[in-house]
């Protein structure tokens, strides 16, 4: 008979089966890849890759943890003149796509863009009068990526600190500790693991982004798999690069773990208190708002009103009929997905509670790499495994295909790219509930479902709408996937800003990308109001 | 047993799909496309059923497909692409009277498997005033270190950009394109970075002189709703280059009717309504491109511009260049 603990464990395999296929199907390609090209690739172009996607991850690590970590410090153990706003106003560059953000940015700072303008004009100056820092360049790139991913550290902090800090922190300072030692002693090693949770999911994003490197003429890794696949229109080394870059992904994120392996602090699942807020004063209160508004002026103010301005410009043109079917594909899609991406987060992360040992661990670990991958390269993976599937599973019964081509794909697409960040949320959820309830559970014979139910679903209902809402931002944020993998006169907002960004239509795009920002505003909100509860 | 089952469901496939619909997988993005398509649909009563993405996305989709791939037409925005279908065999030749009349032989394929729709030429913008115009010449003349610190032009992960490499390499071979390569990368004002217009802004605001860019970002600059695209084009002015042997490089946007398509016939009627004299007039006027259609007319604005011989190098040798012109470009350091 199969009890409930090898029914999770049998579906976690199955699921996990399925989610890698496509990755499966890339690491394959290292095997028939073309060797000639490769050759040419090891010659020219292939430690620059790996020289500037090392730096760009470093870069974005430290940058991340740095604003992440501090903001998420300030806001959850002080008030200060404005923190009740910077507690919201910190996780909107979130809603920001990174290429939007991108081609803002290089719209503001670019010859004749306002920034620059204004700053000539203030100084009298010409062009060729003023040394400018050159955004579309490696630094640049790590400084935007960074503004837009920061909200992972803060995020995944905040909500730690928020429920592990009260009872510690008041135990330091039994013993008479100051604030700046206590953030050193205390809190700084407690949160490691958020800090690196956060850090992990923005560099995989980082490293796997290829919108704001190709604009900004950045070569790394993923724009060096899509010149092997667009360029020489080999998918073979495409892939093999592809691989590299997992098997790196992979690495870093087994390295991570190893050395955590003796750090993780879980709850004694005592009472959880608030924590008692300190106030600051004088300089000190200056210092933490300026701390707080400097990331949230560049990573959301300054680009939103240069949006604005340009939506005010060229709304009418955009906004017709196609356009609110668009919307609501979009919405529609991602509302969905996000439920479902849910879902399975939750029944991995409850696999690896329940049977608690290494294969259920290892699962959740090679679901989570589909991260890594560039968007296209996943697509592509799914084209070739779906072809298989529909080729010579559905064939019989089907005189068309049933999933190419399909929602299904393209929903199937975002579990593969998206389990990692929705398994993350849940991962912190649970090392938050005390494991004295398992065995309290065992003792009483509660059935696992029960337990489940009764327990654990009420404890993680926070962690579940903070991954819903998650996915639900990235999904509308999505860009290659979709666009490979989606159906006929299938568009969503993100294809659409593509569009005309690709028309050079920068000002146009911005209506897109402000519905995209703007309901990545709501949803953001809503997860800000979500944590004060919690 | 499968095949023969699989075969009947092709049958059956393509008696259900041949109702009035043609599935479109195109590369080109512009709102005048759209216009077209519905063009198409009002005077056809056919739906035009799109899917956009990159080419070689959509090659690659065709590719798993196989023979139940639903695409009837591919569009791409360059002839490097349609050749790499083609190659692929997911393109069928077609019979078309009209096609084959009105479309010159250097603008399509041999084996009539895709055609030409537009021509856009690949030209040197240059700063008015800057003295540039007395200087430029040729292709290969952008090399000359008189040029040092002028040249304005984009990645090399550009199709546009490798289309014209595959030129220079057919015109004087793969070592020959490989120091130009060299001498236009020491010419660069600035590192590779930015779309066409990006170029032209910067030379036009005194980062270099010459940009190298495709014509119809002039016309879109020319009209465009962002106040310093139109200040910045008002201060450069248009060269057309010429290889040594040949003429200015032009590139195409073309399609091609799909090996398996369910719904062939009215993917060659779409296909030739592409290259009708209504739909090449908005091609033209819409997006600033050159018909390839005789007898119409380039619009106003284009014509401005002036005059031009295109390139004597078949349209084909494009495609068969790009993985060269990709390699050479990365032995020559152009990012």
């Amino acid at each position: 008979m199969i009890n409930n603990f090898s029914k999770l464990k049998i579906s976690s395999v199955f699921l996990t089966l399925l989610i890698s296929a496509p990755a499966i199907i890339i690491f394959l390609y290292l095997f028939i890849g073309s060797s000639e090209n490769w050759e040419h690739l090891k010659e020219t172009l292939l430690f620059e890759y790996v020289f500037n996607s090392l730096y760009i991850m470093i870069g974005v690590a430290v940058l991340t943890a740095l604003i992440g970590f501090t903001t998420a410090y300030l806001t959850s153990l002080y008030t200060f003149s404005f923190s009740k706003f910077f507690h919201y106003g910190l996780i909107l560059p979130f809603a920001i796509p990174t290429y939007i953000m991108a081609f803002i940015y290089g719209g503001m700072f670019d010859i004749t863009g306002s920034v620059t303008t204004f700053i000539l004009d203030t100084l009298g100056k010409t062009l060729d009068e003023v040394i400018f820092f050159d955004i579309m360049s490696i630094e640049g790139a790590i400084i935007i990526m960074s503004l837009v991913l920061y909200p992972y550290v803060y995020l995944i902090c905040k909500t730690y600190l928020s429920f592990e800090s009260a009872s510690i922190i008041d135990a330091a300072k039994t013993f008479n500790l100051s604030s700046w030692q206590i953030l050193k002693k205390v809190i700084l090693p407690i949160s490691r693991p958020a800090i690196v949770a956060g850090v992990t999911l923005a560099v995989m994003e980082a490293v796997a982004d290829f919108g704001v490197m190709d604009y900004f003429g950045v070569s790394t890794f993923v724009t060096g798999i899509f010149r092997a696949w667009f360029g020489m229109g080999s998918v073979e080394d495409a892939a093999k690069l592809a691989s590299i870059l997992m098997t790196f992904v992979f690495l870093l994120i087994v390295l991570e773990r190893l050395q955590r392996r003796n750090k993780v602090y879980k709850s004694s699942g005592k009472d959880f208190k608030p924590i008692d807020k300190v106030k600051l004063t004088g300089f000190k209160n200056v210092l933490a708002v300026i701390t707080c508004f400097v990331p949230f002026f560049l990573g959301f103010l300054l680009p939103f009103i240069q949006l604005c301005f340009w939506f005010a410009i060229s709304y009418e043109e955009i906004i017709d009929e196609d356009f609110m079917t668009l919307l609501y594909q979009t919405l529609t899609l991602a509302l969905g997905s996000a439920a479902l991406i849910t879902a399975l987060a939750l029944l991995f992360v409850y696999n690896v509670r329940v049977n608690q040992d290494k294969s259920s661990s290892i699962l959740t670990q090679v679901v989570k790499m589909g991260y890594s991958i560039p968007g296209a390269v996943v697509a592509v993976g799914i084209l070739s495994f779906f072809a298989i599937l529909d080729r010579y599973v559905i064939d019989l019964f089907s005189s068309t295909y049933i999933i190419s081509g399909t929602v299904i794909a393209v929903v199937f697409g975002y579990c593969v790219r998206f389990l990692a960040i929705a398994i993350n949320n849940f991962e912190s959820g649970f090392t938050r509930i005390p494991t004295t309830y398992d065995d309290a559970a065992k003792t009483f014979n509660i059935g696992q479902n029960k337990t489940f139910v009764k327990i654990f679903l009420p404890l993680l209902k926070n962690s579940a709408f903070a991954a819903f809402i998650v996915i639900f931002i990235e999904v509308i944020k999505e860009l290659p996937l979709t666009m490979i993998l989606r159906p006929f006169n299938y568009d969503t907002l993100a294809v659409r800003a593509l569009e005309l960004t690709q028309q050079a239509q920068i000002i146009e795009s911005s209506v897109p990308s402000m519905f995209i920002i703007v309901i990545g505003i709501i949803s953001v909100t809503l997860l800000a109001k979500n944590m004060n509860k919690a | 047993m499968i095949k023969k089952l699989a075969l009947s469901a092709i049958v059956l496939a393509s008696s259900l799909y041949a109702s009035s619909e043609v599935n479109v997988y195109s590369h080109r993005h512009y709102d005048t496309d759209k216009k077209l398509f519905k063009m198409f649909e009002e005077k056809t009563g056919i739906k035009v059923n799109v899917v956009k993405a990159k080419a070689s996305a959509l090659i690659k989709r065709m590719e798993s497909e196989g023979a139940k791939s639903p695409a009837d037409v591919l569009i791409t925005v360059d002839a490097g692409r349609l050749y790499q279908a083609k190659s692929k065999d997911l393109l069928q030749s077609i019979n078309s009277n009209y096609l084959t009349t009105n479309i010159p032989a250097t603008l399509r394929d041999k084996d009539n498997k895709w055609f030409a729709l537009t021509k856009r030429s690949r030209v040197a913008v240059y700063r008015i005033g800057s003295g540039m115009d007395s200087k430029l010449s040729t292709y290969e003349g952008l090399a000359d270190p008189k040029f040092k610190g002028q040249i304005m032009v984009r990645s090399s992960n550009n199709i546009y950009n490798q289309s014209l490499m595959a030129a220079m390499i057919a015109h004087h071979g793969k070592e020959y394109a490989l120091n130009w390569a060299k001498g236009v990368v020491a010419n660069m004002a600035k590192a590779p970075k930015g779309n066409d217009r990006y170029q032209v802004k910067a030379v036009a605001n005194g980062i270099g002189s010459v940009a190298i860019a495709n014509t119809y970002y002039i016309g879109k600059m020319v009209h465009n709703k962002d106040a310093s695209q139109r200040e910045s084009v008002k201060k450069v002015k248009i060269f057309f280059p010429k290889f040594e042997n040949g003429g200015t490089h032009i590139n195409v946007s073309g399609a091609g009717v799909a090996k398996y398509a369910p719904n062939k016939d009215n993917a060659i009627k779409f296909v030739e309504f592409l290259a009708s004299k209504e739909a090449q007039e908005l091609f033209a006027q819409a997006n600033y491109e050159y018909p390839v259609l005789a007898g119409v007319k380039s619009s106003e604005l284009v014509s401005s511009w002036g005059q031009f011989k295109d390139d004597t190098i078949s349209i084909n040798t494009l495609g068969e260049n790009n993985k060269a012109a990709v390699k050479v470009f990365d032995q020559a350091g152009w990012k």
